[in-house]
């Protein structure tokens, strides 16, 4: 069963609709990106899933909760996930470690003590674990703030924006955290508008534009690159290609066969070839693809 | 939960040495200024200032005499500590929901499986908790100031007894759930503490009237005032946890 399966989930306010039609399903260890620019519905989706907004239209299940209209998931739901806001939220005047026991208890957490501790350990907390919170770094708060998702060992981590707002040493620190949690096989939903984090820690992607966009699987494999000297239509080759993709006169390939059989095919074809090149696939160029092929809400 | 909750209000409320400054300075004035005007009756008051005072509150002249008067103005100051019980939680109440709003706080507490009732108990008691310590130390001090200046023990009465210990804490529940139905509507936690803070007037519109002698406040007052006060106590708190709409709260800023 996936840890997280939407069915059509959509939320309004105010008669303004923040998200519709968003159907995905995570699976049990992936790390999965949720993209898509500011306003587009991403945190709104988030809060859904996490247990709390109900959905005006469409069910969710998560860690085997049940997410319907009028009924956001409840106490269970919430203890069950493992929630980083977008801003870090903790109390001024409560040290670092006050603070994260204080939400291990509401979490209910086995041992809050021990396992805030353990916590602190790991995200090399410990220096300053008894400074107020309000004293600590930016980068620091958000440490604290993602080892307060992970406190009560939740089945399902949202993570929204993790990175937001930190200089490139936090930034690369809070990355480094998630790709240990990642390769502890923990089912992570990563909420970002920064495509290389998503690239390097994910698995697949959603794009989210006020609707679903489209489901994209992240590939870390090179491609090849085509270059034709003039429009051509490459039906003949697909049946040596996993994936083809034409751009004008760039023809992009996920190879089945040898690169000298592909190319000997389409010139059998007829195409005339103007260059070959491996290519990496950034998700930047699926994403402004999809945005284009997409009406956009 | 209620006692994490809790734990956590009163351990913020410890490391906010001004709040708590400011919690006090109200009492501290209402029990200092009355036993200094009673002292300065007893030692220095011109006859004609006692001889207006027998006649403004009616003292019959058996009881005529500077304890006398001492003892009626001393009874006519209770509602006034009734108006701390009411006063003080607000200085909390009203930052529970709307201060955990602008901290930035209310997201992570709600993504916490802890229930409404939980929050709002939570958030009453820690209100309600060091507003009662308050009000009855300050009325313990005050008893003790007026029996000590007017060299025999007149308080605490039966009125003051009952003031304290009965409807104290129905008004000091009051006052916090007003402000926590306050807090959750009105988003403004500096709003929410001035409209929550209005309901005060009507007990001060007593006291004054009182104190300009045209009522004196008996025993059937203050018996019904504890039976109205419960009766909204629970009517609020019922309210409070009716309009907690998570959503509203996350999303709306105004």
């Amino acid at each position: 069963m996936s840890a997280i399966e939407a069915h059509g989930l959509g939320k309004s306010f105010g008669g303004r609709p923040a998200c519709r039609d968003v159907s995905f399903a995570v699976e049990r260890g992936e790390v999965f990106g949720f993209l898509g620019p500011n306003g587009a519905g991403k945190t709104t989706t988030l809060r859904m899933l996490a247990g709390l907004f109900a959905p005006d239209s469409g069910t969710a299940r998560v860690a085997g909760c049940e997410i319907a209209p009028g009924r956001p998931g409840g106490p269970e739901l919430r203890a069950k996930v493992g929630l980083l806001t977008e801003s870090p939220g903790f109390y001024d005047r409560l040290t670092a470690r006050e603070n994260l026991v204080h939400f291990a208890r509401l979490q209910r957490a086995r041992e809050p003590g021990r396992r805030s501790d353990e916590l602190i350990e790991r995200f090399a907390l410990r220096a300053h674990a008894d400074r107020p919170f309000a004293e600590l770094s930016r980068g620091m708060k958000q440490k604290l703030a993602i080892a307060r998702a992970l406190v009560h060992d939740p089945e399902v981590v949202f993570l929204d924006e993790p990175t937001v707002g930190l200089d490139p040493q936090a930034t690369r620190e809070v990355r480094s955290l998630v790709a240990e949690m990642a390769a502890e096989h923990a089912t992570i939903v990563l909420c970002t508008h920064h495509l290389d984090e998503v690239e390097r820690l994910c698995s697949r992607a959603a794009f989210i534009a006020g609707r679903l966009v489209a489901v994209h699987e992240i590939r870390r494999e090179t491609l090849l690159r085509i270059e034709l000297a003039a429009p051509f239509q490459p039906d003949g080759v697909r049946a040596l290609c996993r994936s083809l993709r034409l751009d004008g006169t760039t023809l992009l390939i996920e190879p089945l066969a040898e690169v000298p059989d592909i190319v000997a095919a389409l010139v059998g074809a007829g195409a005339r070839i103007a260059e070959v090149a491996p290519h990496r696939d950034p998700l930047e160029d699926a994403w402004l693809q999809l945005l284009a092929e997409t009406d956009s809400p | 939960m209620i006692r994490v909750l809790l734990r956590k209000e009163l351990l913020e409320l410890r490391r906010s040495p001004l709040l708590v400054l400011s919690m006090i300075s109200l009492p501290a004035t209402v029990v200092a200024v009355p036993v200094g005007l009673l002292a300065w009756m007893v030692h220095a008051a011109p006859e004609q200032a006692l001889a207006f005072i027998q006649e403004l509150y009616g003292v019959r002249s058996s009881d005529w005499g500077v304890g006398g008067v001492a003892s009626v103005l001393a009874r006519n100051w209770l509602p006034m500590f009734l108006v701390l019980p009411i006063f003080l939680p607000i200085m909390l109440a009203s930052q529970s929901i709307g201060g955990e709003r602008e901290r930035r706080t209310l997201e992570p507490l709600l993504a916490s499986p802890v229930s409404t009732l939980s929050i709002i108990l939570a958030k009453s008691l820690a209100a309600l908790l060091p507003a009662l310590a308050i009000t009855w130390v300050s009325a313990a001090l005050f008893c003790l100031g007026v029996d000590a200046v007017v060299g025999h023990p007149i308080l605490p009465d039966s009125a003051w007894l009952f003031g304290t210990f009965a409807l104290s804490p129905l008004l000091a529940l009051f006052g916090n759930a007003t402000a926590v139905v306050v807090s959750s509507r009105v988003l403004d936690s500096r709003a929410a503490q001035n409209l929550a803070a209005t309901t005060v007037l009507p007990l001060l519109a007593l006291l004054v009237v009182q104190l300009a002698g045209r009522i004196a406040l008996g025993p059937p007052f203050y018996f019904g005032l504890a039976a109205g006060v419960a009766a909204a106590d629970a009517a609020l708190i019922a309210l409070a946890v009716r309009l907690f709409d998570r959503e509203r709260l996350l999303t709306q800023w105004r």
